[in-house]
């Protein structure tokens, strides 16, 4: 090994070495770009490999080739192919053969990552989130339908609150009278013909269907939240939980914003208005689902829900981390902070003129 | 005189690319299929596909300079780097253009995107399209695919859409691109920080820092009527 030896002014005077490497190869050269050593490698047949250097590589770590060398020359800077401050120099760089080995392996790797993103629980929950938004809203709008359906052939019949299983009832009739039996109203002289009793019996049907397909959609998110996002699902509920990740495009995007994000997610519309002509900025986004704060009288919800966006964000950072996760007692420790909140306002405040 | 000419008027841009009216076409690399859904047409035997400017900068750029658009493309069996690849309808006619049916031409298309979704297509495409290289990446992390590169590249072009994308695209071309080789940087307006002063000021900006950080851009082709709120920059790297 060369040390050179000291300079006139008593600096080392040692010259610079350069440890090159690429995915298949590794050299040595000296600040003139003449190469003083290399290692090749031609084991690129085996795709496993070329794939696991060229992950390698991207971790920033060294190959086996250039271990090798920089045994030999610990002094050596080394480098990755491409680095700017590389000296000029004829490198051993991969033939047409080897290159293709290498195009066909990053396909591999492509395809594989592509692979992995199902295993990405924000895009699953993502789906699951947006499905299950779109099944309520044809939902609503076909449990609607049918109640004004029933009750144009029945107008006695009342429905009130629950109307849950009015699909089925519906649904499982044999004809109106049964369903008139069913539902404990008198049948009116005019009914449906045949073929209508038998669409309206379906939508019903239909209705009772997607019911329970909202159902299962909400479990599974439910489900995933309570894995994904323990301590913010502890914290808002897990549909909640959910939906905040999902309008902040994932986990780690949501532990990134600060509170008074969280606070107005999903009231962008208004927020946005708020920037531009200067009304009053909203108080609220998705949050305002939570019973806290739609329950709690108007003139407290602004402050409630900065309490419960500022503890959120907190949960969120823990669960995009992976830290000990939130539980009950903390739950607990927000709600009574809620509480005291509501106490300390309890009328509305005075108008201003 | 003109009686006859009722054919609209057709220029080759390369031996693949024609541009017949207002229409653009590439000669299909896998005959019979279209990529995304585009017209498929025989001019005198041959098959090509229509390249739709309103979906891909690159074609919209070629329609839109002033200049030759042939110097837009890249040397037809060469290598390229492609950043932001989308879902790769560029990349499709690209394709056809640089490597030619079943590669005949021995191009590659090196092209990095960072969502998943869009590798999806580009990986499917890959598989009938050699000399395609798909790679799922961060087109700012060189490290992670910049050894797929051996040797530098004398085309590049980046359309990312994100913050910063004037300096992602210069950090590229300074590790990528040869002396004199052409760079073409997409700009959505609406991606960078908004200064208050304009568009205009905001491209005014990007030239300016283009041409003191060792390019020269040569032409600044806007893409209003299939692209809003869009520029290429055309660039030559000097030093």
């Amino acid at each position: 090994m060369y040390f050179g030896g000291k300079g006139e002014d008593g600096a080392p005077n040692r010259r610079a070495m350069w440890l090159w490497y690429d995915w298949r190869a590794a050299a040595i050269a000296d600040a003139n770009g003449s190469i003083l050593d290399d290692e090749q490698w031609d084991g690129f047949h085996d795709q496993r490999s070329i794939v696991s250097r060229l992950e390698c590589i991207a971790e920033g770590g060294l190959t086996p080739e250039a271990m090798v060398l920089l045994e030999r020359f610990p002094d050596a800077k080394p480098r990755v192919h491409g680095e700017p401050d590389l000296p000029d120099a004829d490198w051993p760089l991969p033939d047409d053969e080897a290159q293709q080995a290498a195009d066909e392996a990053a396909i591999a790797m492509a395809t594989r990552g592509v692979a992995q993103a199902a295993g990405d629980p924000d895009r699953r929950l993502e789906h699951l989130m947006r499905a299950s938004d779109e099944m309520r809203s044809t939902f609503i709008t076909m449990e609607a339908r049918l109640v004004e359906w029933v009750g144009l052939f029945l107008p006695e019949a009342r429905f009130g609150q629950d109307r849950s299983s009015l699909g089925k009832t519906v649904g499982e009739a044999e004809s109106l009278e049964h369903l008139s039996k069913t539902l404990g109203v008198s049948l009116p002289p005019v009914g449906p013909d045949k073929p209508e009793w038998k669409a309206l019996k379906e939508w019903g049907q239909s209705v009772a269907v997607f019911r329970g397909q909202l159902d299962r959609l909400e479990n599974g998110i439910r489900h995933l939240s309570l894995q994904h996002l323990p301590s913010l699902s502890a914290l808002l509920g897990p549909l909640l939980a959910a939906r905040l990740s999902v309008e902040a495009h994932g986990r780690m995007r949501l532990a990134r914003l600060p509170a008074g994000t969280v606070q107005v997610l999903g009231a962008e519309k208004a927020f946005f208005n708020h920037l531009k002509t200067g009304a009053p900025p909203p108080k609220h986004g998705h949050i305002f689902m939570h019973p806290w704060i739609s329950r709690s009288p108007r003139w407290v919800r602004g402050k409630i829900s900065r309490t419960v966006a500022a503890k959120a964000s907190i949960a969120a950072k823990i669960d995009a981390f992976e830290g000990e996760p939130w539980g009950e007692e903390e739950m607990r420790e927000l709600e009574q902070k809620v509480e005291e909140i509501r106490q300390a306002h309890p009328s509305p405040p005075p108008r201003r003129n | 005189m003109a009686k006859h000419n009722n054919r609209r008027r057709s220029t080759m841009l390369s031996w693949a690319v024609m541009k017949a009216g207002r229409a653009l076409w590439t000669m299909n690399a896998v005959p019979k299929k279209a990529v995304y859904g585009e017209s498929l047409r025989s001019f005198s035997g041959t098959e090509f596909r229509r390249w739709d400017p309103s979906r891909s900068k690159l074609g919209a750029a070629i329609m839109r300079t002033r200049r030759d658009p042939s110097w837009l493309l890249p040397v037809e069996g060469t290598t390229v780097l492609y950043l932001g690849a989308g879902h790769g309808t560029s990349i499709s006619h690209l394709h056809d253009h640089l490597c030619g049916q079943a590669n005949d031409l021995g191009g590659r298309l090196v092209a990095v995107d960072l969502a998943p979704r869009c590798l999806r297509e580009l990986t499917h495409m890959a598989k009938s399209r050699p000399g395609l290289v798909p790679v799922l990446g961060d087109a700012r992390k060189h490290a992670a695919w910049g050894v797929l590169l051996p040797r530098k590249v004398d085309w590049l072009f980046q359309d990312v859409a994100q913050a910063g994308q004037v300096d992602i695209f210069i950090g590229a071309c300074k590790r990528f691109l040869n002396r004199d080789g052409t760079g073409l940087l997409s700009l959505k307006a609406a991606s960078e920080r908004w200064t208050g002063e304009g568009e205009e000021a905001l491209f005014e900006k990007v030239e300016h820092q283009l041409n003191t950080s060792g390019f020269e851009v040569e032409e600044r082709i806007s893409l209003a009527g299939f692209e809003d709120n869009h520029v290429l920059f055309a660039v030559r790297k000097m030093e």
